[in-house]
């Protein structure tokens, strides 16, 4: 028998592969293919204070081995979430709120209301931001800091999660911003921003112009960005991008992750997650692992 | 509603553009309704995404889907073999539901015509159908007989090159006067649809229409919120979940 259970910030998670956010709604559509206590965590939707229609479609394109999307936060609101959904996703797994704003309030309203009701909140910082002039709070280390430090202020019980923007000049002074704001736990990489295009209408396939890439295309950025900030920080780290595979996922803990996220998976095989978690248990069983801990940050440069 | 691995039993063309591919599924994955859907991987790994493509028939465990070749994606599915293995997720959406309609007037446009032929193999004998299909031209014609088998057949040819001379919609308008139906049922491009909601508002048509939608999906069941499209309330529906299936009055086309 392997160990697969991890535990981060005091948190329990039954095994280390977590649905990212924004892939896996609150679960209760993959519920319908797979019984989701089978997942060791969700990081739900995305959420903000009021309920958001989103971006107009298309929302979504493909690029090589990667997909690009730009959904533009549509979520149902934060109290929708807690009447609806909390209760039931936590009976199954262990639930991370993942959370955005238009204004630093924001973002401190929505960590204070969430505090104590969910297992950890992750701050997505990648979206546009009033404070930023428009453009995203994750990307200067000072504006990491400053938001981690009034989310860190307005919570009491739940340990913080910061995920971190690969579009920034310095993936480990932006990691280091965010411990000192008083993280808890940083995960990364959210998308690299890209574009696809319509040769025949010469237009960018998505309505927005821009998304998000992400997919297994981009696994080496991720990577290497995982290492570096892991090896920047003594904050837990949960690393994630381009995972689709049980040895994907061991790559990732041994760059230094103490648990994973899968996205883009989810679409391309339904039963991802509970594949890749097979995958790695299989993994660790061959190599005489007896808990999946024992391989994080175990990584030996040449 | 179930990922399963099937095996191709047939995958050509049948039309200019456009192919029908056959899937022998490995076990049951419960009724499949006309208007539902499936999401069929590419099966390369270089592709991500699924395509979603409308179930065209249902014959015991196979299922047959017609797509168009579009993009690099369609056109890797069409080069798929008898035995090949492709992962197909299914059945998606919520179909068409006909109630207790008896004569139901069907339009379809292009890709459009095939969960409407779907719909009519599902009914067949136990409704009457009065159908209105188009095409661009002759050569982009294709499974007409299965209409046929639902009642009458009108075909609409955009160049005129067979049947009557416009598009399925333009078919129906000037045909409305001689029939009774108690429900319309359309697929088609989204052009098509705007005309045929301004056309049943500005001619008076109070039968209820379903229409049923196509847009860019990611995961297909509902959860990650990709396939939009604006409800007339201000909400947003999920295509893929709430759909592809709309009451023509119930979503801005």
């Amino acid at each position: 028998m392997v160990n697969l259970s991890v535990k981060i910030c005091g948190v329990n998670f039954s095994n280390p592969v977590i649905a990212a956010s924004g892939t896996f709604g609150f679960g209760r559509e993959y519920n319908e293919l797979y019984d989701i206590s089978a997942v060791g965590g969700v990081s739900t939707k995305g959420l903000t204070l009021e309920p958001r229609t989103g971006n107009p479609v298309p929302r979504i394109a493909e690029g090589k081995s990667v997909i690009l999307n730009a959904v533009g936060l549509q979520n149902p609101g934060v109290e929708e979430f807690i009447k609806n959904d909390l209760e039931w996703l936590k009976s199954k797994t262990t639930v991370i709120a993942n959370v955005a704003g238009r204004t630093l309030e924001d973002y401190e309203k929505i960590c204070a209301r969430l505090d104590g009701l969910v297992d950890m909140i992750e701050l997505n910082i990648s979206c546009p931001n009033v404070r930023a002039g428009g453009m995203a709070l994750g990307i200067k280390p000072a504006n990491v800091e400053e938001v981690t430090k009034l989310c860190k202020a307005a919570l009491e019980k739940t340990p913080l999660i910061v995920k971190l923007s690969p579009n920034v000049e310095s993936i480990a002074v932006n990691a280091q911003a965010a411990q000192r704001g008083g993280a808890d736990c940083i995960s990364l990489i959210n998308t690299l921003t890209g574009m696809v295009i319509d040769i025949e209408r010469r237009k960018p396939i998505i309505a927005n112009n821009t998304g998000g890439v992400s997919g297994a295309g981009i696994m080496p950025i991720a990577l290497r960005m995982v290492y570096e900030a892991s090896h920047a920080v003594t904050i837990p780290v949960i690393g994630m991008g381009g995972i689709t595979s049980g040895k994907d996922a061991v790559a990732f803990m041994m760059a230094g992750a103490s648990a994973v996220q899968v996205g883009t998976a989810n679409f391309t095989d339904s039963y991802a997650i509970p594949r890749i978690v097979k995958e790695m248990e299989e993994w660790l069983s061959a190599h005489g692992i007896k808990d999946v801990n024992e391989i994080v940050n175990t990584l030996k440069l040449n | 509603m179930k990922e399963l691995l099937a095996t191709v039993k047939e995958n050509k063309p049948i039309a200019k553009g456009i192919w029908s591919i056959t899937l022998a599924l490995p076990e049951p994955v419960g009724k499949i309704k006309g208007g539902q859907f499936a999401n069929l991987s590419v099966g390369d790994a270089s592709y991500p995404l699924k395509r979603p493509i409308g179930v065209c028939s249902v014959n015991g465990p196979d299922v047959t889907l017609c797509y168009q070749l579009k993009g690099d994606g369609t056109h890797k599915i069409s080069q798929a073999k008898e035995g090949d293995k492709l992962s197909v997720l299914l059945p998606l959406g919520n179909g068409f539901d006909l109630g207790d309609a008896e004569n139901i007037a069907v339009i379809g446009g292009g890709v459009g015509i095939f969960p409407l032929a779907a719909v009519i193999e599902e009914h067949a004998g136990k409704k009457n159908f009065r159908s209105y299909i188009g095409f661009r031209g002759k050569e982009y014609a294709c499974l007409t007989e299965k209409f046929e088998k639902g009642g009458s057949l009108t075909i609409a040819t955009d160049d005129g090159s067979i049947g009557f001379h416009g598009n399925a919609v333009q078919a129906f308008l000037s045909d409305y006067e001689n029939i009774k139906c108690d429900l319309i049922i359309s697929c088609g491009p989204p052009v098509m649809l705007r005309a045929l909601k301004s056309a049943l508002k500005e001619r008076g048509i109070a039968v209820k229409c379903l229409v049923s939608l196509e847009e860019r999906m990611g995961c297909g069941i509902g959860a990650c919120l990709v396939c939009a499209c604006k409800k007339s309330d201000g909400h947003n529906a999920r295509v893929c979940k709430d759909g592809p299936v709309f009451d023509i009055n119930e979503v801005e086309l």
